[in-house]
């Protein structure tokens, strides 16, 4: 009951966030993105600040919606910094962020760019759920190994990957140490529209043989001024995305200021000893809206038991 | 020229060997090209399927052909240290072996790199490595290090050769006489006088200098390309120098190896004695005790420091379940058996000198799995994975194919090449000592054939079985029985100068919300019973339409300043008809800023129509302000209109856009009486965004450090000034010849 409730809050909410902000709200996924590219002119409007502190209103059409080219895509959206808090918290390892991610591009199901894993720091303490997109490093050893300059890190804080460019080495994966990057073994089964759309790599579609993938903090997203699909997928609010620069997160209900959600959670960036900087945050899981063992439902027993095997939780 | 009676002799030996081929010899290619062209059959198979073919996964991304790259490169160091050390120290023994050691550096040189390539996942675009080439990337690094130290091993195997080649060109061969013309060119008319003696070896001194420092480089390099990342177990600083020694060691093991079976298959016992063997032995054991000492020194410093990622990777080698066996194999018996063999007058003889040798290669081939699949089995964070072959390396058909492949092509090679050049120099310029004369040839029982095995036991998780998981089974929606009742919302938007009104379509289906797409709304004015059509729109991706209202329906002046709007859906199939209905009242918000006493305030009017075309004061009125930011609005405040007006202190802590701009938006929600009402102003007041870093120089970054450009200038430019050094002086060798 509470996933329906906070669902419905959600809708009202977004609601009129979305007719404030911009009018309307556009559809909001890649494929729509990409069949109005063609056109200029979308007929949404959106409203953007001048840096003489003028507010002009544009056709959505022209600032966004068209899939970014590859040199595009590695000049980074001007004057953004994007960071992500996740509140662990309130995650029950209900894995709706990677289907809503898999779903946004077209990843087949074994493919996941958001990692779930049943921490617990020593046997004292209680496991946690721990939900991992790439933490797009502001000292990523992945780009920093690249000999191609494949991935590369952008002025928006966001580390992407350009797969025409990629020669599938690796490197980027071994150096990862969060285990970020995954490869494309063989070639993508993928629908035929998804095959032909134009590559970006700020969509990250359609993907490629022999080259490496990894969550992209969805630029195409932003620069549409809307979220990342994991963070509208989670029903428990528990991604926060947003700009630093603006000093602003929002888990779709709910819009706080970065500096004070992560100062009055104590929140912490994952192994900051290994010095990669990384540009997600996450809230301790401490007055947990949840139990630990409610994360196990619909799993299967194995994983289950792996789960318990990492965790050190004997039965 | 060489006439002198040693030389005579070896030519006399040496000759039929690049004259006649045996049968066995036939036999040899033969069985070679049948193990090569298994490989290549195993390549096609990756290229076509792609590397799913191979044992290597998202967390083992390398496996079998790194180990085999590490391998080969670590074994050309027999020519590069081993024959450049000798040469330069005048080491009376070296010249029987010297060639086999350079033969060996070349061939490994190139059959090493091919293993890298084997790894990549788009050979199709290796063009990028000189297009978008980073030199902060250690592979560019390895590139660079690997292409440089190949040409350096071929000039100085060519010089080591042209005496050689100068006795062959003048006693020609009688079969495959096509070589002759090789032999002649590449001979460049030397013809031993005083002034090319002394260039020759002039050159020969200077590139034996050079090969060795870019020896140890390119195998720091390799060693760098692990040391440089975050890995347990790879992230150390004593790397580059462990991976030196290790690869001395095991080229020394592989000339050993090369002068037991020439000396077999050509009969070369009088040429390469067991003098060669002990003193390579000697040399052979002294580099596996460094190589033992900095194994140790390696774990032991993990193990006493016990950060939790290196003891999970030290747990799974010194487990029994996983890679106990094959570590005691690489590191106790791979360095303690070579030592007790040499050291030990007892055992020391040819053949078990050449089985230390083969103990010690291998171990050596093991010890390098171990470095890269144990640590890529143990990331940081735990593999969770339920795949077995995700979790645990296994190689497949296709690499083991490609990995004898490529001892296959070492071994063709290697025997081709013999059959071109004498495998040994035959000219002997004379300042070496015949120690054939001066010891007895010891001819020693065949060794014992031993059986190696090694088992890798990674069935441990190998009975859990493959499972997907089901991402989610939708329960298919029940049709037409029952017709659902949608909801339609009708909200009125005043944003600004702009007024519009927004219809909503949802359902509940199965307990959820959903959003109608694609359905028409009707929107209505109505006034004093009279309906006037706004606009038919269709609902968007999230059940949303939206009509503006005309500037003339609000000059009507509504019904006593209200206005009424419907808005309707008609129904289909599935979906009942809906219709809302919203009336509305005028509320103008005028936002405005000033400063009191310092503070920096924003002021809000709420004004509403009152009688005679007046504006007046509006009452009990909830109001938030908002900072519009990219994906939402920031609340700041709220207040409630009093005497139609409010104040707020000027949020100055949120950051504004470079100048400070920020804009404010005071937003009147859901209200009942008047809607949705907003405006927006805009003024310096925020914080100002720091300037933007321009570009940067750094590892991450698209322009390396400088240091390491002037670093790579400087040191590519010392090596390639002495190679084109060494070339000019062949060239004025040749040149000399003329006369």
């Amino acid at each position: 009951m509470k996933h329906r409730s906070s669902n419905r809050r959600n809708f009202l909410r977004i609601g009129i966030a979305a007719g404030a902000t911009a009018l309307i709200a556009g559809g909001g996924n890649v494929l729509s993105a990409l069949s109005v590219a063609e056109s200029k002119e979308t007929g949404e409007k959106m409203k953007l600040l001048t840096p003489e502190g003028k507010l002009v209103e544009v056709d959505k059409g022209h600032v966004c919606c068209q899939p970014a080219g590859n040199l595009e895509a590695r000049q980074g959206l001007p004057d953004k910094k994007m960071v992500m808090v996740i509140d662990l918290a309130k995650c029950r390892n209900a894995r709706k962020c990677l289907q809503g991610c898999q779903k946004m591009h077209f990843l087949p199901p074994h493919m996941e760019w958001i990692k779930f894993y049943l921490l617990r720091d020593s046997e004292e303490m209680s496991p946690y759920w721990f939900p991992k997109p790439c933490l797009h490093c502001n000292n990523p050893p992945c780009v920093k190994v690249c000999p191609v300059g494949a991935t590369f890190k952008r002025t928006d804080g966001i580390v992407l990957i350009d797969n025409d460019r990629c020669i599938g080495c690796k490197f980027c994966m071994a150096a990862c140490p969060y285990s970020s990057r995954v490869f494309n073994w063989e070639e993508p089964k993928m629908d035929k529209g998804v095959n032909k759309a134009a590559y970006s790599p700020e969509t990250s579609s359609p993907p490629k043989i022999g080259t490496v993938s990894k969550c992209d903090f969805c630029p195409d997203m932003v620069r549409k001024g809307e979220l990342p699909s994991c963070v509208t997928s989670c029903p428990n609010g528990v991604y926060y995305y947003g700009d630093k620069n603006e000093d602003a997160v929002t888990n779709g209900t709910d819009t706080v200021r970065f500096s004070e959600l992560i100062e009055s959670r104590a929140a912490y960036r994952y192994m900051e000893e290994l010095g990669t900087e990384p540009s997600v945050y996450y809230l301790p899981a401490v007055d947990r809206a949840f139990n630990y063992e409610v994360g196990f439902e619909g799993l299967s027993d194995e994983e289950i038991a792996l789960y318990k095997t990492e965790a050190k939780i004997k039965e | 020229m060489y006439e002198d009676e040693k030389t005579q002799q070896n030519l006399h030996a040496f000759k039929p060997q690049l004259e006649k081929m045996s049968n066995k010899g036939v036999a040899l290619i033969v069985f070679l090209l049948l193990v090569i062209g298994f490989g290549m059959y195993a390549l096609y198979t990756q290229i076509v399927d792609g590397h799913i073919v191979t044992g290597m996964r998202d967390n083992v991304v390398w496996g079998l052909y790194i180990v085999n790259f590490i391998f080969f490169i670590g074994i050309s160091y027999a020519g590069a240290l081993i024959s450049g050390i000798l040469h330069l120290l005048r080491v009376p023994w070296r010249t029987p072996i010297i060639r086999m050691a350079e033969m060996i550096t070349v061939i490994s040189t190139m059959i090493g790199p091919s293993y890298i390539l084997l790894c990549i996942g788009r050979l199709d675009r290796l063009p990028n490595l000189v297009l978008f080439g980073r030199i902060q990337s250690p592979i560019i690094w390895d590139v660079i290090a690997i292409t440089t130290y190949l040409s350096g091993s071929i000039i100085f195997l060519y010089l080591a050769m042209i005496r050689d080649l100068a006795i062959l060109r003048d006693n020609p061969v009688k079969t495959a006489r096509w070589r002759n013309p090789i032999y002649r060119f590449m001979a460049v008319r030397y013809k031993e006088t005083t002034k090319q003696k002394e260039l020759l070896n002039v050159a020969t001194d200077l590139l034996s200098i050079v090969i060795i420092p870019l020896a140890i480089l390119v195998h720091s390099v390799l060693a760098w390309i692990f040391g440089m990342t975050l890995r347990p177990g790879w992230h150390s600083t004593i790397f580059a120098p462990y991976f030196v020694i290790a690869a001395v060691y095991s080229g020394t093991g592989v000339l050993i190896m090369v002068m037991w079976v020439f000396r077999k298959i050509y009969h070369l016992e009088s040429q390469i004695t067991k003098i060669h063997f002990n003193y390579l032995g000697i040399i052979m054991i002294i580099l596996g005790a460094m190589y033992g000492y900095f194994t140790f020194s390696e774990y032991l410093t993990s193990w006493y420091g016990s950060i939790k990622w290196d003891m999970d990777v030290l747990y799974r080698l010194f487990n029994p379940g996983e890679y106990w066996h094959l570590f005691v194999f690489a590191v106790f018996i791979g360095v303690l058996l070579p030592i007790i063999i040499v050291t030990v007058p007892k055992f020391r003889n040819i053949n078990s000198i050449a089985f230390a040798a083969c103990v010690a290669v291998l171990a050596l081939w093991v010890k390098r799995y171990l470095i890269i699949i144990p640590t890529l089995e143990t990331p940081l964070l735990p593999i969770h994975d339920l795949r077995p072959e995700y979790v645990h390396y296994s190689a497949t058909w296709v690499e083991w194919a490609l990995t004898f492949a490529g001892i296959a092509l070492f071994i063709l090679l290697f025997y081709l090449f013999s059959k071109f050049i004498p495998i040994i120099p035959v000219v002997r310029t004379g300042e070496e000592k015949d120690y054939s004369r001066l010891r007895k040839i010891v001819f020693e029982k065949q060794m014992k054939k031993v059986i190696r095995q090694h088992k890798k036991s990674d069935a441990v998780i190998a009975g859990i079985v493959l499972l997907f998981i089901l991402v989610s089974v939708p329960r298919a929606m029940s049709q037409d029985e029952n017709r659902v009742q949608p909801m339609l919302k009708l909200e009125y938007f005043h944003v600004d100068s702009s007024q519009i009104l927004t219809a909503t379509l949802q359902a509940k289906v199965e307990g959820r919300f959903i959003s109608l797409p694609g359905m028409e709304i009707v929107f209505k004015f109505i006034c004093n019973g009279t309906e006037t059509l706004l606009g038919k729109e269709i609902t968007n991706g999230k059940g949303r339409a939206t009509v503006a209202i005309p500037e003339e329906t609000l000059a009507t002046g509504g019904d006593k300043g209200l206005y009424s709007f419907e808005a309707s859906f008609a129904g289909n199939d599935r979906y009942d008809a809906a219709s809302v209905t919203a009336t509305m009242k005028p509320l103008r918000l005028e936002l405005s800023f000033f400063q009191k006493e310092g503070e920096k305030m924003v002021n809000l009017k709420a004004l509403e129509p009152g009688p005679g075309n007046q504006w007046i004061p509006a009452e009990n009125l909830d109001v938030v302000f908002y900072v519009p930011r990219t994906f939402s609005l920031l609340k700041v405040g709220q207040a409630s209109i009093v005497n139609g007006q409010t104040s707020l202190e000027f949020p100055t802590s949120i950051p504004g856009n470079h100048l400070g701009y920020l804009t404010l938006t005071a937003k009147v929600e859901e209200n009942e009486i008047y809607g949705n009402v907003e405006v927006s102003g805009t003024i310096n007041w925020g914080k100002p965004l720091p300037p933007v870093n321009t570009i940067k120089r750094g590892l991450g970054d698209t322009n390396a450090p400088l240091w390491m450009v002037y670093t790579l200038i400087v040191l590519l430019s010392l090596v390639w000034f002495h190679y084109m050094y060494v070339i000019f002086t062949v060239l004025r060798i040749r040149h000399l010849g003329k006369s």
